[in-house]
């Protein structure tokens, strides 16, 4: 049995490569399909690998878990210290086996010991013995698509079981109280949060996902919130709360230059220092600060946290910004809570902007697409100064739909034909931004398509005014 | 002069699984173009209520453990919903709020969870892992749009529900009620129940106004509705169809 099983997991590694090398002929790199192809061949052989890693960090979550793991890994990647990185959100097992194949020999051996790796929440569980961890971050816990997992309920479980072995350190986020939740009684707990003196005074409004106490289910109370469920929340039933976080962070601006600065405390003694922060919105603050609090939990000096992060490359399509006139920003949305929180930093960007939405309903995106119901579009439309809004992918009506009634008048909806006429989007003379939020499937076909509207040129009379 | 009418949205805290506020906005815009104005009351866990108050209840869909909590507080008012059903009360019922409207949800070991009883509906759990989910066509000849005779939008449950009432439609594509019979949702008298969510109302600009219509009766005034343009809503139900490669005339989905 052992035998035939090592035998599959060498024809899995021989036929993985030929993919591998196909792919990059044809210039398609950068897929699981590689991994996808040795899994059928081998299931084990993604437990093979993993069980050979010295180190193995896992970062996982509802949302931030591509941009967090990026960060870490620019700041574990000090001088000749090479680790393995899962890129692109491919973070189910095939994504994982492809990612450990690029350092595996013909034999089935890494080259590279160490590895940074983003997991899926219903993958966790299936590796967490294999892999066998040294730290888990989790990001926060929030609605993903409902198709994908069913309830939030059921991706507690999930984690609660990926997380079963309690001598795991866990890196976790203090203000989300259904993090917090499943950090406590463990043996090794990190935490990490934001100031309490920078919250939001008062209740968050509706709360969905963290709303009532994981605990005894009697509902939260907050004295203050950043944004969603994030906040400093009791439960006045049976006590459970935030506690006070190892990691506090807080966002600085110094000529232009967005700092994260971290109050680090252990052992009684508190150290603080600041990291440049190369990403807007205060979700990307979040995944570098946990990045920060794993890199230094892992050894790291805080005098080198500012090298690491320069070599941080932010991940596709998460506020990737391209040159043009005017200039484009593409944002990924996934889910209500993602979705929430880039509205929220467009909300902070003063300046005048054309916003289009990207909508697919790919099984990568989740084929349901009620979830655009769920996000706070009402209040976004309400305060952003935005002169047009465009709608495309395979769902682009019911986006349309979402927003004419979010009160947006219908004039001012366009719905594309396809994705590339996003490309063809002549802003009016007034707007100085082209914000595009897509879906997964939707991203990678824009990152390529938005380059080209460098050569458009801007329209000098204006329709929309009318 | 403006006619009002009155939703009670029960238990949005608990019971908005399925973005089911969608449908809130939809009847509060159509109703407000038409110079209907449709005022929301949502109604908590251990707030009184006053059902005589209201022309049309929205029932949602919650997990498991949410709904458990929705049956105890309901169970008080099992009667009185009973009875303001039988008085033509417009009621929709979504997903969990459709099996909650009926006699028990029977567990894989044979358990009944009981429901209001306010129709005879039963519904049994499927086999472990066989969820019904996908996008969903089915017919429409409740209301007065003939051009328009379908209805679309996305299934995701695990219950089976069984019902001798007719039909909110038979199915065109997907599974609907239970995946053998063909048929999806009920409707009786007021109450619409159905598995179609993502949300309802706003592909289905037909049905929002058909219960905007039954609640107006209820409230006894005019039921009289101005066409709206619902270009952008026909093109979004019209896309569903598309992905369902079901062909469109004229006269709408020949069937």
């Amino acid at each position: 049995m052992q035998m035939i099983q090592a035998i599959r997991a060498s024809i899995a590694i021989v036929v993985s490569r030929w993919v591998a090398t196909v792919l990059r002929w044809t210039g398609r790199a950068g897929t699981s399909l590689p991994g996808l192809v040795a899994t059928r061949i081998s299931p084990q052989l993604v437990h093979r690998l993993l069980r050979q890693l010295d180190t193995c960090v896992l970062v996982t979550g509802t949302n931030g878990k591509t941009t967090t793991t990026e960060y870490l890994h620019a700041l574990l990647s000090q001088d000749a210290d090479r680790w393995l990185v899962n890129r692109g959100g491919a973070n189910l097992l095939q994504g994982l086996l492809a990612a450990l194949l690029t350092v595996s020999d013909a034999r089935g051996r890494l080259r590279i010991r160490r590895a940074v790796l983003e997991v899926d929440e219903a993958t966790l569980p299936l590796i967490a013995q294999s892999a066998h961890p040294r730290l888990v971050v989790l990001t926060n816990v929030m609605r993903d698509q409902l198709d994908r997992y069913g309830e939030i309920d059921q991706t507690l479980a999930l984690l609660n079981r990926g997380l079963s072995d309690p001598s795991v350190t866990l890196v976790a986020n203090a203000d989300d109280p259904l993090c917090a939740a499943l950090a406590e009684g463990r043996m090794d707990t990190v935490l990490y949060g934001f100031s309490s003196e920078v919250a939001t005074p008062g209740c968050p409004d509706g709360v969905r996902d963290g709303a009532f106490c994981l605990k005894c289910g009697a509902e939260l109370t907050y004295a203050g919130y950043f944004y969603g469920q994030f906040g400093m929340y009791e439960c006045g039933h049976c006590g459970f709360g935030r506690v006070e976080p190892h990691f506090t962070g807080r966002v600085s601006s110094c000529d232009g230059f967005r700092q994260l600065e971290v109050e680090e405390v252990a052992r009684r003694t508190s150290i603080q220092y600041s990291v440049a922060l190369g990403l807007s919105g205060l979700y990307n603050a979040y995944n570098l600060l946990a990045a920060v609090a794993a890199a230094r939990t892992l050894g790291v000096a805080p005098d080198r946290l500012n090298e690491g992060v320069a070599r941080f490359s932010p991940p596709i399509g998460r506020m990737q910004v391209f040159p043009g006139d005017p200039e484009s920003v593409l944002a990924l949305i996934k889910n209500p809570a993602g979705a929430n929180s880039v509205l929220r930093a467009l909300i902070q960007d003063p300046r005048e902007m054309a916003v289009c939405f990207a909508i697919n309903d790919q099984d990568a995106d989740g084929r349901d697409v009620s979830w655009l119901w769920d996000v706070d579009v009402e209040d976004f439309v309400a305060t952003v100064t935005c002169q047009r809004f465009y709608c495309a992918g395979t769902r682009a009506a019911d986006m349309a739909l979402r927003l004419a009634y979010a009160g947006v008048p219908r004039e001012r909806v366009t719905v594309l034909a396809a994705l590339d006429d996003v490309t063809g989007i002549a802003c009016g003379g007034q707007v100085q931004v082209l914000y595009v939020l897509s879906t997964y499937t939707a991203l990678h076909p824009l990152a390529e398509r938005l380059p080209r509207r460098l050569g458009l040129r801007r329209m000098v009379s204006e329709e929309v005014h009318a | 002069m403006t006619r009002a009418i009155k939703v009670a949205h029960l238990f949005p805290e608990l019971l908005n699984l399925y973005a089911d506020q969608g449908n809130l906005a939809v009847l509060c815009q159509r109703g407000a173009r038409r110079d209907v104005s449709v005022e929301v009351v949502p109604v908590r866990l251990g707030d009184p209520l006053q059902l005589g108050d209201f022309d049309l209840l929205l029932l949602g869909g919650g997990s498991d453990r949410e709904q458990a909590v929705v049956a105890r507080e309901l169970f008080r008012y099992a009667d009185d919903i009973k009875a303001g059903i039988e008085l033509e009360l417009p009621v929709l019922a979504v997903c969990g709020g459709y099996q909650l409207l009926g006699q028990y949800y029977e567990l894989p070991d044979g358990t009944r969870i009981p429901g209001l009883g306010a129709v005879d509906v039963v519904t049994k759990a499927g086999p472990a892992n066989q969820r019904l989910i996908g996008n969903v066509a089915i017919t429409w000849d409740h209301g007065s749009a003939r051009d328009h005779n379908t209805v679309v939008g996305f299934e995701n449950h695990g219950g089976r529900t069984f019902h001798d009432y007719n039909a909110l439609g038979k199915v065109i594509r997907g599974h609907g009620n239970n995946g053998v019979d063909g048929k999806e949702g009920i409707v009786y008298k007021g109450v619409i129940g159905t598995y179609i969510h993502g949300p309802l109302l706003p592909k289905n600009p037909h049905v929002a106004d058909f219960l905007l219509q039954r609640a107006l009766r209820y409230r006894g005034h005019p039921d009289h509705l101005d066409d709206l343009d619902d270009g952008l809503e026909w093109l979004a139900h019209g896309t569903v169809l598309r992905m369902l490669s079901i062909k469109t005339g004229d006269q709408g989905v020949t069937i």
